[in-house]
């Protein structure tokens, strides 16, 4: 086998979509920064924390296959590998909005009389250096973790050397670890924050569950596509699709879970502190969403991914796979939008030119990386194995 | 009545898996193949139908879950309402914890039973090996004589082509 083999070129008019899309994307930011400064923020967030949720997706999916010992995933890992490319991207958004426009957060600059009924431990936690400086950690982490695991799974197409998948998997199980406690951290300090007073413990798993989801739904729709369009015609088969389906089906299931749980205490107990967060997304418009999200995000792909044969089907993985990546969407929309768009939810220009964006500029990303490199891993001893695997 | 069937004793999976490929392919009845592990592809090379067990797990599990559903509705509504921190009656929120590990365990207990009904290994039954020990190292191919065309010859001839060790022929009882 020679690398040469394994070479993506794209079709110049899918570039060119993916191009036009992002550079709407940032025509709509810069346009909306001065026309719309109050919505454009928060949906720059939605952005920016999608594009990075779905890059740490990848690495976690990478990581998750090295301390496993699976051996299945090896012909498809560059698409996980390629996807943490966008970490990068995600993280330079996020960095904006922290650096210039950090008022975001409400209790930001809120002074110690105004930040009355706030627990001492809050108090110390979220304040500005200390929010900066936990942000700037955890950024600093993930594209450390994917700058090595990545450049050592490329080493290995030279050398082939088994220590390579040694290290990576050192190298992993540290990530899996320090991902689980920092994204919790992450996605309660730039997310849950956004409405200071209400607190929910489970938010970060919550968040996690839709990443893997949506992460993995990303991945399978990349699958499909370099399947068909050649450039993994004779290494991926319908046994892998099979396993990305199961997957889709056991962590949409998994979302579902951790959703109910989060609704079901704070329902149980229903004390006012914490129901003001399901009051102001279960009433009006926003109700409509609300019960939308749980049906595309687990009721749609849980009942269509249940018969074996639908998830050796490209047709219906990719279907279930956009289904998936559009609760994503909504899902992160529900958790960002409410408290900036009150009492109606909001959707115009701004919000569809940021989907875009972020759509275009996932793809350009994640297809530049994959011409970085083989799109099989070459060298790495698990190969055969993968080649030849039957689900 | 007992039936004539031919076991041919093979030593490796590959031969087994063309061997059980090719008997089914020339119109032999193969009443069954015993391995000492699974192997992968023997399903499709016997041409199995799909198990239906996940249809019989998918309609337990509903079942378990709608006739639980309607137990709780009737017994906070109708039987014994209980107030409970001034909720409504068929609080639905409630109900679905209790109703999500009922539709596992009648999911799970249903296709166990239904599996040991299929798969005949209820308590006393006898096991319907060809040969004790059949199944400790060797990939048996089991053929039957079903009709006055089968010729123990051919049969030979066919299985030898795939490095068969040995052709035992052996009379079974016909299961009642």
């Amino acid at each position: 086998m020679t690398s040469e083999q394994f070479d993506l070129t794209p079709a110049p008019q899918t570039v060119g979509l993916f191009r036009a899309f992002a550079a709407l994307g940032g025509l709509t930011v810069l346009l909306g920064l001065f026309l719309a400064p109050q919505r454009m923020w928060p949906d720059l967030l939605f952005g920016s924390y999608a594009l990075l949720c779905l890059g740490l997706a990848g690495l976690f999916f990478v990581a998750l296959q090295y301390v496993s010992g699976a051996s299945w995933s090896v012909a498809l890992r560059r698409v996980p590998e390629a996807m943490a490319a966008t970490l990068p991207v995600g993280a330079a958004g996020l960095a904006v909005i922290l650096l210039v426009k950090p008022s975001l957060w409400p209790w930001l600059g809120m002074s110690w009389q105004a930040a009355e009924g706030y627990l001492g431990f809050k108090r110390v936690w979220l304040s500005q250096g200390f929010f900066l400086a936990r942000s700037a950690v955890y950024l600093a982490v993930w594209l450390a973790f994917a700058l090595a695991i990545v450049r050592t799974s490329r080493q290995q197409d030279a050398s082939g050397a088994p220590e390579l998948t040694r290290r990576n998997i050192r190298l992993s199980t540290a990530f899996v670890i320090i991902f689980s406690l920092t994204f919790c951290l992450a996605s309660s300090d730039w997310i849950m924050s956004l409405e200071p007073k209400w607190y929910s413990t489970i938010f970060g798993v919550y968040n996690f569950a839709g990443l893997f989801t949506s992460g993995l739904a990303a991945m399978a729709l990349l699958v499909v596509w370099l399947q068909r369009t050649g450039a993994l015609k004779h290494s991926v088969t319908r046994d892998h699709l099979q396993d990305l389906g199961t997957l889709i089906l056991a962590f949409s299931t998994f979302w579902a879970y951790i959703w109910f749980s989060q609704y079901m205490l704070i329902w149980y107990a229903n004390l006012p502190e914490e129901t003001i967060y399901f009051i102001r997304r279960a009433h009006g418009y926003w109700k409509t969403l609300f019960l939308l999200n749980f049906i595309i995000n687990w009721v749609v792909p849980f009942l269509a991914l249940l018969p074996r044969g639908n998830k050796r089907n490209p047709r219906v993985l990719v279907t279930i796979s956009i289904v998936v990546l559009l609760g994503r969407a909504l899902d992160l929309y529900l958790m960002i939008l409410p408290p900036f768009s009150g009492a109606q939810p909001v959707f115009g220009i701004w919000e569809a030119g940021v989907l875009l964006g972020t759509v275009g500029l996932f793809a350009l990303v994640v297809l530049r990386a994959l011409r970085q490199a083989p799109l099989v891993p070459i060298g790495d001893p698990f190969l055969p194995e993968s080649l030849h695997y039957h689900a | 009545m007992s039936r004539r069937v031919f076991l041919g004793i093979f030593g490796n999976e590959e031969d087994i898996l063309a061997a059980t490929r090719a008997a089914r392919e020339a119109g032999y009845k193969i009443s069954d193949v015993y391995t000492p592990h699974a192997v992968h592809g023997l399903d499709a090379a016997l041409g199995l139908r799909r198990s239906r067990l996940p249809w019989i797990c998918f309609l337990a599990g509903l079942t378990g879950a709608v006739l639980k559903v309607w137990f709780e509705f009737w017994t906070t509504m109708v039987d014994w309402p209980v107030n409970v921190g001034g909720k409504p009656w068929n609080s639905l929120p409630a109900f679905v914890p209790v109703t999500f590990e009922v539709m596992v365990l009648s999911a799970g207990v249903t296709t166990l039973f239904a599996f040991l009904v299929v798969a005949r290994l209820w308590p006393g039954h006898k096991p319907a090996l060809p040969q004790p020990g059949i199944t400790d190292d060797r990939f048996v191919l089991a053929l039957e004589e079903a009709d006055a065309a089968f010729d123990a010859a051919r049969v030979r001839r066919l299985l030898e082509k795939f490095h068969v060790v040995e052709v035992e022929e052996h009379l079974q009882e016909e299961a009642a």
